[in-house]
């Protein structure tokens, strides 16, 4: 970038440097918390508050408590459930929001936000008295399996953010490659598989990836939809919060936020190298969340 | 580095002719699974809680009954408890909003505007790590940081900064902090778009034309970023609301606020009928307020642009 000749020099005024300072600030006060439970997680105490000695037990207690891991594979299977219902749900509704847009379109388009801005506490608290009719009162015995409410609750929020993603990649894109493939006589199924599907890949992965980590996040709808004998790992943390905390927590969160780390390092990826994407990298992400 | 631009926006194409109508048919569909999804597991669920919340708890050991429909639970859940409660939630909300704003700004103007375009994108990485760390991990960071016993105030107590161990955790001021700790990312990333989005010609021939750096902030600047502030009020405002894992891991008994007086109607006293008309209230607050700060907003951007282009050009109409 060349710098226009015209227009003031750059130089640095005491407000930018009050401005990076504040920058800066912000920055450590977003970390601070999660740096505590990183160091935490080494404290080889019995209570995670109080720091006895600095050791990696902490790590070998979590790997070896059944109840910890038990949560966890909970958790990842319901994650990567959810990453596959969000995925073909928002992928299919973004491409026809994009493409085919109609007298449905206001309507879905409200539906989606409501879900986004709906707080999660009442999400909860309608979806257990929901599933309990379903399961208990009809009879549909689908209903009382935990799994299964576990996705079906994580992945309103998750399909709603790919339904944006994809959405916000096909209308960026034109529509010439598919008509040429109908007017080539290509099917429906053929057009979407060999065209649609491949131009969009970029947001269908970083959408699946995101409705991944969303869904491993998620500790109060799923505390309230789960059943005993499958508690997802946020909600074991949140229960063993009335005992007392013990470091394996810590130590646990440090492994899943190294996770949830290089997911986001593949989604960044993934957004940056795909030329005709939304933006690159995490400013696309962030375009994205936000809603462009 | 180099960043390929991303193609314009297409001039659109002129519709197909009637002989390939049969194209727009099986894609139009494809909304109607997440239709059906919302519809089957957000629509009806929170109509079933607005009908228990017409209904009652008839003995201790059933959870609602409908068969007498009232209004009675509403003028329960709207008890002087709950308007206590309710209030704080409010009060911790309003200013948890105003607070994430203040910080976020100045944040979100250093990163889109003053610094350098190829560290951008690495402190805005930087500031979506926490947002996507668990928000109840991150949450129990601050528990083990605000404890009375806990490393800070150790290390404030030796620098005699404070006499008394730190009496912060399980006031409705820890819950503060911590709200407007979790909260942040979501007023900075709609923030941080606006003003990368802003033309800096548009500054610049603010300047040009005799603004000084104050007017041109408050007549360009903040006008332009708008959309952006009103996406962060909300995002914050509304989950901010309903929030119930900050009050329950930072607030104690002094702290607690409407989300937490819900979730016991369900989890621990069973009276469902109750819970569902506390969340309906809930509901109606939140979208309540929000239209009347969404209304007040837009006036005062009225106002705003009507005064900005009576200074800066009197011969306009407005």
């Amino acid at each position: 970038m060349t710098t226009p000749r015209i227009g003031r020099r750059r130089r640095k005024s005491p407000i930018d440097a009050l401005l990076s300072i504040w920058g800066v600030l912000g920055l450590a006060f977003l970390f601070f918390p999660i740096v505590v439970i990183v160091i935490f997680s080494f404290n080889t105490g019995r209570t995670l508050q109080a720091f006895e000695g600095f050791g990696i037990q902490p790590y070998l207690d979590a790997l070896a408590n059944p109840a910890i891991t038990n949560s966890i594979s909970v958790s990842l299977i319901t994650a990567a459930g959810v990453a596959v219902v969000s995925t073909v749900l928002g992928t299919f509704a973004g491409i026809a929001l994009a493409r085919r847009a109609g007298w449905w379109t206001p309507g879905l388009l409200v539906l989606l936000g409501l879900v986004m801005v709906t707080p999660e506490i009442v999400s909860a608290i309608s979806l257990l008295p929901w599933f309990v009719t379903l399961g208990v009162d009809w009879g549909l015995t689908g209903f009382n399996i935990g799994q299964v409410r576990l996705i079906i609750a994580n992945s309103l929020f998750s399909s709603a953010v790919v339904t944006f993603i994809v959405r916000a990649r096909m209308t960026g894109m034109n529509e010439s490659l598919e008509e040429a493939a109908a007017d080539l006589y290509a099917s429906p199924f053929r057009r979407f598989v060999d065209i649609t599907l491949p131009l969009i890949r970029p947001a269908v992965i970083s959408g699946a990836l995101l409705a991944f980590t969303l869904s491993l996040d998620n500790t109060v709808v799923s505390s309230f939809v789960s059943v005993a004998g499958s508690t997802p790992w946020p909600v074991y943390i949140f229960a063993s919060l009335k005992a007392s905390l013990r470091p394996e927590i810590a130590a646990m969160s440090t492994l899943m936020l190294v996770l949830t780390l290089i997911v986001l390092g593949v989604v960044a990826l993934v957004l940056r190298r795909d030329p005709g994407g939304s933006g690159s990298g995490a400013a696309g992400l962030a375009g994205t969340m936000v809603g462009r | 580095m180099t960043t390929i631009e991303a193609p314009a926006a297409e001039v659109p194409i002129a519709p197909p002719p009637a002989s390939r109508r049969w194209l727009r048919v099986p894609r139009g569909i494809g909304a109607l699974p997440i239709g059906l999804w919302i519809l089957l597991f957000f629509i009806l669920p929170f109509g079933l809680v607005v009908w228990y919340s017409f209904g009652y708890k008839p003995d201790i050991y059933t959870t609602h009954d409908n068969d007498v429909l009232s209004f009675d639970r509403y003028v329960e859940a709207a008890s002087p408890a709950f308007f206590a409660i309710f209030g704080r939630t409010l009060n911790i909300s309003v200013i948890g909003t105003i607070l994430c704003l203040v910080i976020a700004f100045p944040m979100a103007y250093w990163m889109a505007v003053k610094l350098a375009a190829r560290w951008r994108g690495v402190v805005l990485a930087l500031v979506l790590i926490p947002y996507w760390t668990n928000f109840l991990v991150r949450t129990i960071g601050w528990q083990i940081s605000l404890s009375p016993d806990g490393f800070v105030s150790n290390v404030l107590q030796s620098a005699h900064i404070i006499d008394t161990p730190l009496k912060v955790l399980y006031t409705s001021g820890a819950v503060q902090l911590g709200v407007v700790y979790n909260y942040l990312p979501l007023m900075i990333l709609p923030l941080y778009v606006a003003l990368e989005r802003l033309d800096p010609r548009l500054l610049e021939a603010s300047r040009d034309l005799g603004g000084t750096a104050w007017s041109t902030f408050w007549r360009v600047t903040v006008p332009l970023t708008s959309p952006g502030v009103t996406a962060g009020l909300l995002l914050v405002f509304v989950p901010l609301m309903g929030d119930y894992i900050t009050p329950t891991v930072l607030g104690g008994a002094k702290g607690s606020m409407v989300g937490q007086m819900v979730a016991g109607q369900f989890q621990s006293a069973q009276n469902w009928a109750l819970g569902a008309a506390m969340a309906v209230l809930l509901m109606f607050a939140i979208f309540g307020t929000s239209a009347v700060v969404g209304g007040l907003l837009k006036l005062v951007g009225r106002i705003t642009t009507a005064a900005t282009s009576l200074t800066l050009s009197p011969k306009e109409p407005l």
